[in-house]
């Protein structure tokens, strides 16, 4: 019943005509055409590629990448003509300058501090173990309840 | 001693991020076109198959709205768009754009609202791409040396909105020649 209603609301509820996208070059040149497309950011999707899309503005975007090879455009120049409409938000993976490092910096640094902090904690204790700071367990245990219950064990 | 350096250090840098990063909307798409030459055009008209080019469109305001049969909100601003094409048709061009939809359909959204202003048809909105468009409904403000000044993303459902852009249209001026 429940799929009933569904497929109803969905089949009055308009929707983007879905249109065949421009026929596909030759294999060489569709390949670049479907890497260069994984690389660009679909606007109305959340953080797909337009290649990765189902959506109809995706298959347009699309069509304009296929076009472009067809023209002969290098990937610089197509990527170019993304980023001069969308800015480097176009792009999946933000070029490395600028602000944009920090991403590419932060988790190295984040690691090398975890391993820093990691390194000098093992270091600690077995500098510690290896001096018998540690220790030995008393058999009279300051936990009087540990002592009860090892009291009970003897009986 | 050094862990602490190096754990502040990264706080640093974490900060930095956060401080430079926040404060902006991850889903608002840039637009790279405001100041640019409106990307030259040759589409069809909806109604009469007539041919429009941008460039036969230079020398006055224009004003592009794309929208789609298959989106609501497009549908509550088309009157605003229509009363501003009626009231201030005698200083700036108004078209519409359709976007991701066919003809037919197009024609049976059209058909009930007054012929206001020419509709043209986007084939694989090939031209919708050029102009970096993001979604439906947008509207572009393009002044009349053929330079986008401005865009509206959503429905454009304030009159007072759109005739506040319309004036800002009039008082830019653009480099001449500039476009293309």
């Amino acid at each position: 019943m429940s799929v009933l209603v569904l497929a109803l609301l969905l089949s009055a509820t308009p929707h983007a005509p879905q249109q065949a996208g421009s026929a596909l070059l030759d294999p060489t040149r569709e390949a670049r055409v479907q890497a260069l497309g994984k690389m660009l950011r679909c606007p109305m999707c959340q953080g797909l590629s337009i290649a990765d899309s189902g959506s109809s503005a995706a298959r347009a975007q699309m069509d304009r990448v296929r076009e472009l090879v067809a023209e002969g455009k290098t990937d610089d120049e197509i990527r170019a003509y993304f980023v001069a409409r969308y800015g480097e938000w176009a792009l999946l993976e933000p070029p490395a300058h600028g602000v944009n490092w920090l991403v590419f910096l932060l988790p190295v640094a984040l690691v090398l501090v975890g391993a820093l902090v990691i390194g000098r904690l093992v270091r600690h204790s077995s500098v510690a173990q290896a001096a018998g700071a540690q220790p030995a367990p008393s058999p009279a245990s300051a936990d009087p309840y540990l002592d009860a219950v090892r009291a009970e064990l003897k009986k | 001693m050094l862990v602490l350096l190096a754990v502040a250090a990264a706080m640093g840098l974490l900060l930095f991020a956060f401080a430079t990063l926040f404060g902006k909307d991850p889903h608002q798409v840039p637009f790279g076109l405001k100041d640019k030459p409106a990307p030259d055009f040759t589409l069809t008209r909806l109604d009469t198959g007539e041919t429009v080019k941008l460039s036969a469109l230079r020398g006055r305001p224009l004003v592009l709205n794309f929208w789609a049969s298959w989106c609501g909100p497009c549908q509550a601003e088309h009157p605003t768009l229509a009363r501003a094409a009626k009231h201030f048709g005698g200083e700036a061009s108004f078209f519409g754009v359709v976007f991701e939809d066919t003809p037919e359909e197009a024609r049976k959204f059209a058909r009930p609202m007054e012929p206001s202003f020419p509709q043209l048809i986007d084939p694989q909105s090939r031209m919708a791409v050029d102009y970096g468009v993001t979604g439906v409904p947008e509207t572009y403000f393009i002044d009349a040396q053929g330079i986008i000044r401005d865009k509206f993303v959503g429905p454009l459902l304030d009159m007072q909105e759109l005739a506040s852009r319309l004036h800002a249209l009039q008082q830019a001026t653009g480099p001449v020649g500039a476009s293309r």
